[in-house]
């Protein structure tokens, strides 16, 4: 029987992190400007599965999605142990540059969502001249606690079960209930503890601060799309960032936290136009 | 608002994989009515409708009954249509154990959600 193949290619790499071996798995497709794509807390590249199969956007970009170490198909950094991980700003961003180096991107536009909103923010403030663009997905500057994140790690509640209930309220009622169920699948695969030291970053440490202030969207054109269901980081608090950084920011109608996941096609609606301004 | 959970459904009945070693009893508020649910096996065993003198429940969820209008529209708005949603926006107060709660968080998130007209899972 002939199957559907698709244009993704998966590999693994070393990468040389502050000192530490890493080894990281992406996927990419296409050809020409590099995207690099960063997924959300506690899940992994899956989410951008749409992106890496549509032929308009791979006319003119080379789409990369890697895993952060401890997600999806990346192995946890070497020497490391259970119950000691937490995404700081300084970690994080130093994945993200090791990872681009690793594979001699020149000039690449970096997307992230949610996690990957929030650090786009530090990309354009510290190292600016690095990117063509940046795209933040359901952006904010910070995110006041608003649940007990303790619950997604503890030895007597499943920790799949709860990081998929908590991912599926995220998502818009009226987002395609299978694109659903797969973005909510992403989040019950995680490791234990993996989603609540990614919120360390979201919701401590990589607070943007006054740093935000200091963005210079002259240099490095900066996006913000921010879906209309999203109750983590809502379009209300991404318009302030905006009008902080002086740029537009574009609502989209019926999706959540995860556009790219659990609403593509009204995703790529939206995502268009941003791309067609970079080319 | 809330009898309505022990009525048969097929999409209700289908969440008992969820929580089949469930057994707790709840309380819903409207701020106007109070409903004491009990959950047996992962099914709606029975609900109570108050006042009640000496409630015994493990955990309870406190909205207006508006709020709770609003999370069962067929397509809620932003901010209505999740139990967290709820709990962002301080229209939501949860009290008690909150263990089999979380420990179930999506099989009650549907449950409620079973509630509105059409909904299928």
């Amino acid at each position: 029987m002939k199957i559907k193949m698709e244009p993704i290619t998966g590999r693994y790499g070393n990468f040389n992190i502050d000192g530490v071996n890493h080894r990281i798995y992406w996927e990419e497709a296409g050809e020409g400007i590099p995207l690099v794509c960063l997924h959300t807390a506690g899940s992994d590249g899956r989410q951008y599965r749409a992106l890496l199969n549509d032929e308009k956007i791979l006319k003119n970009f080379r789409v990369i999605v890697y895993d952060m170490p401890w997600h999806g198909k990346s192995s946890p950094p070497q020497g490391s142990k259970v119950g000691h991980y937490q995404l700081s700003t300084k970690s994080y961003v130093s994945q993200i540059l090791g990872f681009i180096d690793g594979l001699e991107l020149i000039k690449p536009v970096v997307m992230g969502c949610s996690i990957g909103g929030r650090v786009i923010l530090h990309l354009a403030s510290d190292h600016k001249e690095k990117f063509r663009a940046l795209i933040g997905l359901q952006s904010a500057g910070h995110l006041d606690p608003y649940y007990d994140i303790d619950w997604l790690h503890r030895q007597d509640v499943h920790g799949g079960e709860i990081c998929g209930a908590i991912a599926y309220g995220l998502m818009a009622p009226t987002s395609p209930e299978e694109e659903r169920f797969e973005t909510m699948w992403h989040y019950m695969q995680g490791g234990p503890g993996i989603f609540k030291g990614d919120l360390f970053f979201y919701k401590f440490d990589g607070n943007i601060g006054d740093k935000v202030k200091q963005i210079d969207n002259s240099k490095c054109p900066i996006y913000l799309l921010t879906g209309e269901y999203d109750y983590s980081a809502t379009p209300e608090e991404t318009k302030i960032l905006a009008d902080t950084i002086g740029v537009d920011m574009v609502k989209m109608k019926n999706v959540g936290h995860f556009p790219m996941s659990e609403n593509p096609k009204e995703f790529l609606k939206y995502l268009y136009p941003v791309l067609n301004k970079i080319i | 608002m809330f009898n309505k959970l022990t009525e048969n459904s097929e999409s209700r009945n289908s969440l008992q994989i969820m929580a089949k070693n469930l057994n707790t009893v709840f309380m819903i508020s409207t701020m106007d009515h109070e409903y004491i649910i009990k959950i047996v096996q992962g099914l709606v065993a029975e609900v109570k409708i108050g006042p009640f003198v000496m409630p015994n429940y493990e955990f309870k969820l406190t909205a207006s009954k508006d709020e709770w209008n609003k999370f069962l529209k067929v397509i809620p708005i932003p901010g209505s249509h999740d139990l967290i949603a709820l709990l962002r926006r301080k229209v939501l107060q949860i009290d008690g154990n909150l263990h089999p709660l979380m420990s179930h968080l999506l099989y009650f998130k549907l449950l409620l959600a079973s509630l509105r007209p059409s909904e299928k899972f």
